[in-house]
């Protein structure tokens, strides 16, 4: 396997991470979360890939010919599920942010400002 | 026996999926019950294995039949032993006290909060049983998406930006998460928890996986909340509905601190860079989230967020006592674990008492207005003084064995320790006498503005329903701390890489009391400062003035700086392992 996958998945991941810690609005923000998940999948991805080998669906190979690695595929589906849960509650939080407060920037959204009293 | 095993998660799910089923032709109330009975009987369940494997030895069980053959464990199995049983129990019976709690409190939305909560109570167990790392993280995944619905379930403006903090840093930290998994597999191709033991041990410090043990003890570290990951917590816990933040504070965060125990533990054991890492970093980890944790909750008004800080600062006691990877520091934690949760779940309840009979749970505006249910101020005082310290019950016996490691070569943990019980426990009892009893010096006009908006809780249910699932829990707390000890001298000889410790051990006789008396002069030292020369207080302003003010502009509540704290962690982890 190369290098090249490994290092893919940390541009992603750090690529998502800055796009959050900048970002001024919710919509932006949630698809920078998404491309840092992304990340995750290429690294799954390249750690079962094998050169030369087929998909791991044996209905017209014999078995016994190298494939790539089912499990971690198993893996990225089950994580791409989650993803989009995830996901489509961030985006439905986004809209009831948007219809009450008419704003979307992380900004002008704290949970608690000013809190405390000394 | 094994034939139990699944239906630990069995019951709640399928429980769950027939309520959303049928929840618009039943009456709610039935709904109430279906969702009571059924973590009832996983929390039963739990229990009888508990005492099974206890007898009997630890079991496991193998979903599908999918057994391991020589050398392939394609299977995914539970393995049983009575700490993660007992946790596991645990966590029903919080769930079930909860739901008697919440009686009537979700009308309106049918049964959806049932179901969430059952899909909850499934994940936390499932989380706890597991031996295959990947379903840790699937546990992991479910758990925390019904955590992000029940948070932003009032759709306000706290409570969904507290949700979406939340729910960005908790997904980062399951990126993370699926990030060591794949570099585990990559090295041992394999994600049973004792196949990935033996793998790890032969493939000695590799780099792959000393980097997944920083990638995953990172992501479990986001949910138990350790400095400089805790940020989120403090925020979804005051903002989400009472109910919630007691199996938040009770059990989720928890559940990630015993996660972490057990990769510690059971997948890590032979790893030298992680060993070390766990006893030098966890204890200094552990040390600062107790006083930041500590110091936060002092500066509180809102009883939610206060007791959130607090929550924050006993995970930081409970990491202390894993810290030490010995016997005495397990044992010590899992109790701390139980005796925390059954303290603060019944304080959460308390503020939703509040919540749901006076206007709003902020201590200042809420002054002297608890008169009318006195009942409701006894049980938090007793709470304040567990929580702070009192020889009395669980949560003590956790305390005591966290604080007898300290023999073993840190000694300032007691102190730390003293530190975070004693001013959280004043921090409870200084609101508990201000709300119930008047005291205090009437506010300034800088104070009378609460900060907070405007909030009130469904109150449709008599007192009495409210109070006595937190009697319930309070009274649990109180079981002698011997009962509590014999139980762990068995469940930690399952952890056979743990150094051998003492279960009967306990720090100084005096210290207990010590932390009692800090409790009651902190609390009444802010409550009659009127009393005191000018002199002093300005002395003690000066003196504390900047300390508030630098911890409390860390908190900035604003999601980009959590996550920029949460890479640093990671970058300060990942060169503490390069180190050690």
């Amino acid at each position: 396997m190369s290098v090249l996958p490994w290092l893919v998945a940390a541009w992603l991941f750090c690529v998502g991470i800055y796009g959050i810690v900048t970002s001024r609005n919710f919509v932006h923000l949630i698809g920078c979360l998404s491309v840092c998940q992304s990340s995750t999948y290429v690294l799954l991805l390249g750690i079962g890939y094998q050169w030369g080998a087929v998909a791991p669906i044996f209905y017209d190979h014999p078995p016994g010919t190298p494939a790539v690695d089912p499990v971690v595929q198993a893996l990225v589906l089950t994580d791409i599920v989650v993803g989009a849960t995830v996901t489509a509650l961030l985006l439905a939080m986004a809209l009831q942010v948007s219809r009450k407060h008419e704003t979307l920037d992380p900004q002008k959204l704290r949970p608690f400002i000013d809190e405390g009293r000394r | 026996m094994t034939a139990l095993v699944p239906l630990t998660i069995a019951v709640p799910l399928a429980v769950a999926a027939l309520l959303i089923a049928i929840a618009h032709f039943i009456p709610p109330r039935l709904a109430d019950a279906a969702a009571l009975l059924a973590a009832l009987a996983s929390a039963a369940i739990c229990a009888v294995l508990a005492i099974h494997t206890m007898q009997h030895g630890a079991l496991t069980y193998w979903f599908g039949g999918w057994m391991p053959r020589p050398g392939v464990v394609l299977g995914i199995g539970f393995g049983i032993d009575p700490a993660s049983a007992g946790f596991a129990a645990f966590i029903g019976l919080l769930i079930a006290a909860t739901s008697v709690f919440a009686w009537g409190f979700f009308d309106e939305v049918h049964a959806h909060f049932h179901v969430i909560m059952l899909l909850f109570l499934a994940a936390m167990v499932g989380f706890c049983l597991t031996r295959d790392l990947f379903n840790l993280f699937v546990w992991f995944e479910v758990m925390s998406v019904a955590a992000y619905a029940l948070t932003a379930y009032r759709l306000e403006r706290p409570s969904l930006a507290g949700a979406l903090n939340f729910v960005v840093v908790n997904s980062i930290a399951s990126f993370m998460m699926l990030g060591g998994v794949a570099l585990l597999y990559a090295r041992a191709s394999t994600l049973d928890f004792e196949a990935l033991r033996e793998a790890i041990a032969r493939a000695g410090d590799d780099p792959v996986t000393t980097g997944a043990f920083c990638l995953l003890a990172a992501a479990l570290m986001v949910k138990a909340a350790i400095f400089p990951f805790h940020f989120w917590l403090s925020d979804a816990h005051a903002v989400a509905p009472s109910p919630v933040s007691v199996i938040f504070s009770a059990a989720m965060v928890g559940v990630g601190l015993f996660g972490l125990a057990k990769l510690t533990l059971d997948v890590f054991p032979n790893a030298t860079a992680p060993q070390s890492f766990a006893q030098g970093g966890f204890a200094a980890l552990g040390g600062l989230t107790a006083v930041i944790g500590a110091t936060m909750c002092w500066m509180q008004r809102h009883l939610k967020r206060m007791l959130a800080f607090s929550t924050i600062s006993h995970l930081g006691i409970m990491l202390l006592g894993l810290a030490s990877l010995s016997a005495t520091g397990f044992g010590g934690m899992l109790a701390y674990l139980v005796g925390h949760g059954l303290v603060k779940g019944a304080l959460f309840m308390l503020a939703g008492i509040l919540l749901a009979t006076q206007p709003g749970a902020d201590e200042i505006t809420l002054r002297g207005r608890g008169r009318d249910i006195f009942p409701a101020g006894i049980a938090m005082a007793v709470g304040a003084l567990l929580l702070g310290g009192l020889p009395w019950g669980i949560l003590d016996a956790g305390t005591q064995l966290i604080g007898a490691t300290s023999s073993l070569g840190v000694a300032w943990i007691e102190g730390t320790v003293l530190f975070g019980t004693a001013v959280t426990g004043a921090t409870v009892l200084r609101a508990a006498l201000r709300i119930f009893l008047d005291l205090g010096p009437t506010a300034n006009p800088e104070e009378e503005q609460s900060p907070t908006e405007e909030e009130a809780e469904v109150a449709d249910r008599p007192l009495w329903l409210m109070l006595a699932p937190c009697v319930f829990l309070l009274a649990l707390a109180l079981i002698p701390g011997e009962a509590a000890r014999r139980f762990l001298t068995v469940a930690v000889g399952f952890y056979p890489k743990l150094a051998p410790g003492d279960l009967a051990a306990s720090g100084a006789e005096w210290l207990p009391w010590l932390s009692v008396f800090l409790v009651v002069a902190l609390a009444l030292s802010e409550l009659l400062r009127d009393r005191f020369p000018t002199r002093v207080l300005v002395a003690r302003d000066a003196l504390l003035r900047p300390i508030f003010f630098g911890v409390r502009s860390l908190h900035t509540g604003l999601v980009g700086d959590y996550v920029v704290w949460l890479m640093l962690g990671i970058a300060g982890f990942a060169c503490a392992l390069a180190v050690v």
